[in-house]
């Protein structure tokens, strides 16, 4: 039987395990494209990296979204949910419209906003903007906004995916319940809160990890989108560590960058997963 | 049994029949070279066909990859993973990467000697020539003459004069100049343009780029004034926040299409601006400084042909270069990107579109310190420019912008020569 997994396992070796491995020990070596022999120096690229403000406002930014696009995502996928789930007419039509948005590739998603979303004359978003009286937004170009620009695209075309997810579960929460809810006196809310929510956790723990590492992750929207910019205002972890570590040729540099990208991935994943471990004892 | 056998045997006749042509190209009757660059085929569409013509044994496959899908980190992983093209149009990056010994030293090759020496300096590391120029580039600011005409105006001479410009556009309802400013080069080159113009033409100031590569002086400090000069165009609104929401080709379709009398690029967007707009009455003028004078573009050698050390047809790449080494090809290389040669003799005529950067042209005054003397110039130059996307959303002040881009030196000096 262990012999069936072994492919699996040379693989998973061979892409992920030593790739990673390889990363840990290249942050702490000086290499680089232009330094091909590296050689030891402690935590010096750390130390770079902990003192650079933008490398700072990198991580930051990359939590926030994540937070951010974690919370709205599933809030409005568990909304959707609970409505489509009732027998409405175009439910079936609707479920399909939410959930096209997921089939489409990141980038091409990002470059479809980059033209809907810019503040040239052609931009598509602020015309019908301006169509109904309204003043032009500098969607990509305004450093406060930029990232929240990004991740509304994120949040359109993710929402759907998560939403099925979430009705799948819901398809699976006995009748039954609900009905001795209703004779017991509980309103809509109470229902939702008391049987519907409880109900959802298996949907919601995979929902709220699935959200939280693809945002940590996010890369492909932005480079499409704003590539990190303006100025610094939208660089995320990954963005960062591609364009002042590879880049510029600083290998060494952006494996260090890798390693806090796991260490904030996993301490993140953690903390969720406590969360959520709390809340599975307590509805159990 | 039989059956598997006869299957065996015809896998091997199948291979075999297989490996003929492969043989064959591999005796050398069609050598096929990687070429990759920053700039798009069609900007060197005259020069690829004539070296198709002339060297009928080399196939080329061009592969473009612009600097803005990051030419630079791919082409980095290339050399690393020993995979690179076998000639590369390469500009900032060429002493770093000869430095590291991933590029074949060109010293030694007649060819280089056809060039004259201010075209190979900047591919130039420890004494040894490491790439040939092609043509010059440079960068000003192109206008719709139609546009200047109808309303009076005339090509500046000074930054004051130039901002003037901007306010009689936009006061007769035309939106004077357009930048794709999501982009952190147009600034970055622009406001480099008005340093030419208030330090670089001081002689006195002729060896600051050599010290720059040691650390030794700092932008902030002798850049500040003429920047800050330069930033009076976002002061005066000559440059708008919006534009930080554009790109590069939506500003450049805006300017083609008239919706716009100004837009800063160079003569590689020649082909395109015609393709957009057959009818448009262009021009180009240079990026002026304080006093009234010739103004000074930003430009030079702005790239080169270089070869993979690690390349495996280095005798083809060497032909190619050769070949580009004869007027016949620096002719062609211009079709399609009009530029002057670096090739000793020869002098190309630039165009009607040029004319305005004729006194500039004939002072000298064409540069780019990044390309031509820092050691670390596209780390450093990305960000200075990104740091003036935030000069211009105003979150940031010339001088941080300019400590931003010292940062930058200063951490790659430590990480690469110390």
């Amino acid at each position: 039987m262990l012999l069936m997994a072994l492919p699996a396992f040379i693989g998973f070796m061979t892409f992920f395990i030593t790739p990673a491995v390889m990363s840990f020990g290249y942050s702490v070596t000086n290499w680089s494209v232009y330094r091909p022999e590296p050689s030891y120096v402690g935590l010096k690229n750390f130390q770079t990296l902990f003192s650079d403000a933008q490398a700072l406002a990198a991580i930051e930014h990359s939590i926030r979204y994540a937070l951010i696009m974690t919370v709205v995502q599933n809030t409005l996928a568990i909304f959707l949910a609970v409505l489509l789930n009732k027998k409405l007419m175009m439910a079936n039509v609707l479920k399909t419209i939410f959930f096209l948005p997921a089939v489409l590739s990141i980038l091409v998603v990002g470059y479809l906003f980059k033209f809907i979303m810019t503040s040239a004359p052609s931009g598509m978003l602020n015309s019908a903007i301006g169509a109904f009286g309204g003043a032009p937004v500098n969607w990509l170009g305004d450093p406060n906004l930029a990232l929240y620009s990004v991740l509304a695209t994120q949040v359109w075309q993710w929402t759907g995916w998560a939403m099925v997810i979430y009705i799948a579960n819901l398809k699976s929460i006995d009748a039954s319940l609900y009905e001795a809810a209703r004779i017991d006196g509980a309103g809509p809310m109470q229902v939702f809160g008391r049987v519907t929510l409880p109900l959802l956790y298996p949907a919601t723990s995979f929902n709220v990890l699935m959200s939280l590492i693809g945002g940590l992750k996010m890369f492909d929207a932005v480079y499409a989108m704003t590539r990190g910019g303006p100025g610094y205002a939208s660089e995320t972890i990954m963005t960062t560590m591609i364009s002042t570590g590879f880049k510029a040729g600083r290998n060494a540099y952006a494996c260090a960058f890798a390693v806090v990208f796991f260490v904030v991935v996993f301490t993140m994943s953690k903390a969720v997963t406590f969360v959520l471990n709390k809340w599975e004892a307590a509805i159990t | 049994m039989k059956r598997k056998s006869f299957l065996a045997l015809l896998l091997c006749v199948v291979l075999m029949l297989g490996a003929v042509p492969f043989s064959a190209a591999a005796e050398g009757e069609v050598v096929t070279l990687r070429f990759m660059a920053y700039n798009p085929a069609q900007s060197r569409a005259t020069y690829l066909e004539f070296l198709a013509d002339q060297l009928p044994g080399i196939e080329i496959v061009f592969e473009y990859v612009s600097l803005d899908d990051d030419f630079n980190g791919i082409l980095n992983a290339q050399l690393e993973a020993g995979a690179g093209p076998d000639i590369i149009e390469l500009g900032g990056e060429t002493k770093l990467l000869a430095a590291a010994g991933r590029l074949l030293d060109l010293s030694d090759q007649e060819f280089v000697a056809k060039y004259a020496q201010a075209g190979l300096t900047p591919y130039t590391w420890e004494g040894k020539v490491f790439g040939t120029p092609l043509q010059s580039w440079y960068e000003g600011i192109f206008y719709n003459k139609a546009i200047f005409a109808e309303h009076g105006i005339s090509v500046p001479k000074s930054l004051d004069a130039f901002i003037q410009v901007h306010k009689d556009l936009e006061a007769a309802g035309v939106k004077p100049q357009t930048m794709g400013a999501s982009s952190w080069e147009p600034m970055m080159k622009q406001s480099i343009g008005v340093a030419n113009n208030e330090f670089y033409s001081d002689p006195a100031n002729a060896g600051f780029d050599a010290l720059f590569n040691t650390s030794e002086v700092s932008l902030a400090e002798s850049w500040l004034p003429a920047v800050t000069a330069w930033a009076k165009v976002i002061e005066e609104g000559c440059l708008t926040t919006d534009m930080l929401g554009m790109s590069y080709e939506q500003a450049q379709a805006e300017f083609a299409s008239g919706g716009a009398a100004m837009w800063e690029s160079g003569p590689w967007a020649e082909s395109d601006l015609f393709a957009a707009n057959p009818d448009l009455d262009l021009g180009m003028f240079p990026i002026p400084g304080v006093s009234e004078g010739p103004g000074w573009l930003v430009g030079g050698p702005g790239s080169s042909l270089v070869i993979n050390a690690k390349s495996e047809k280095i005798e083809a790449a060497l032909q190619v270069l050769a070949l580009t080494a004869t007027p016949e090809a620096q002719i062609a290389l211009t079709a399609d990107w009009p530029g002057s040669s670096f090739l000793i003799g020869v002098n190309l005529d630039l165009g009607d579109v040029y004319a305005d950067c004729a006194e500039a042209f004939a002072a000298g005054n064409v540069y780019a310190p990044w390309v031509a003397v820092w050691d670390f110039g596209n780390p450093v130059v990305e960000a200075y420019g990104k740091s003036l996307q935030e000069v211009l959303s105003g979150t940031k002040t010339v001088a941080e912008a300019l400590a931003d881009a010292d940062r930058m030196n200063a951490i790659m000096i430590d990480e690469i020569k110390n």
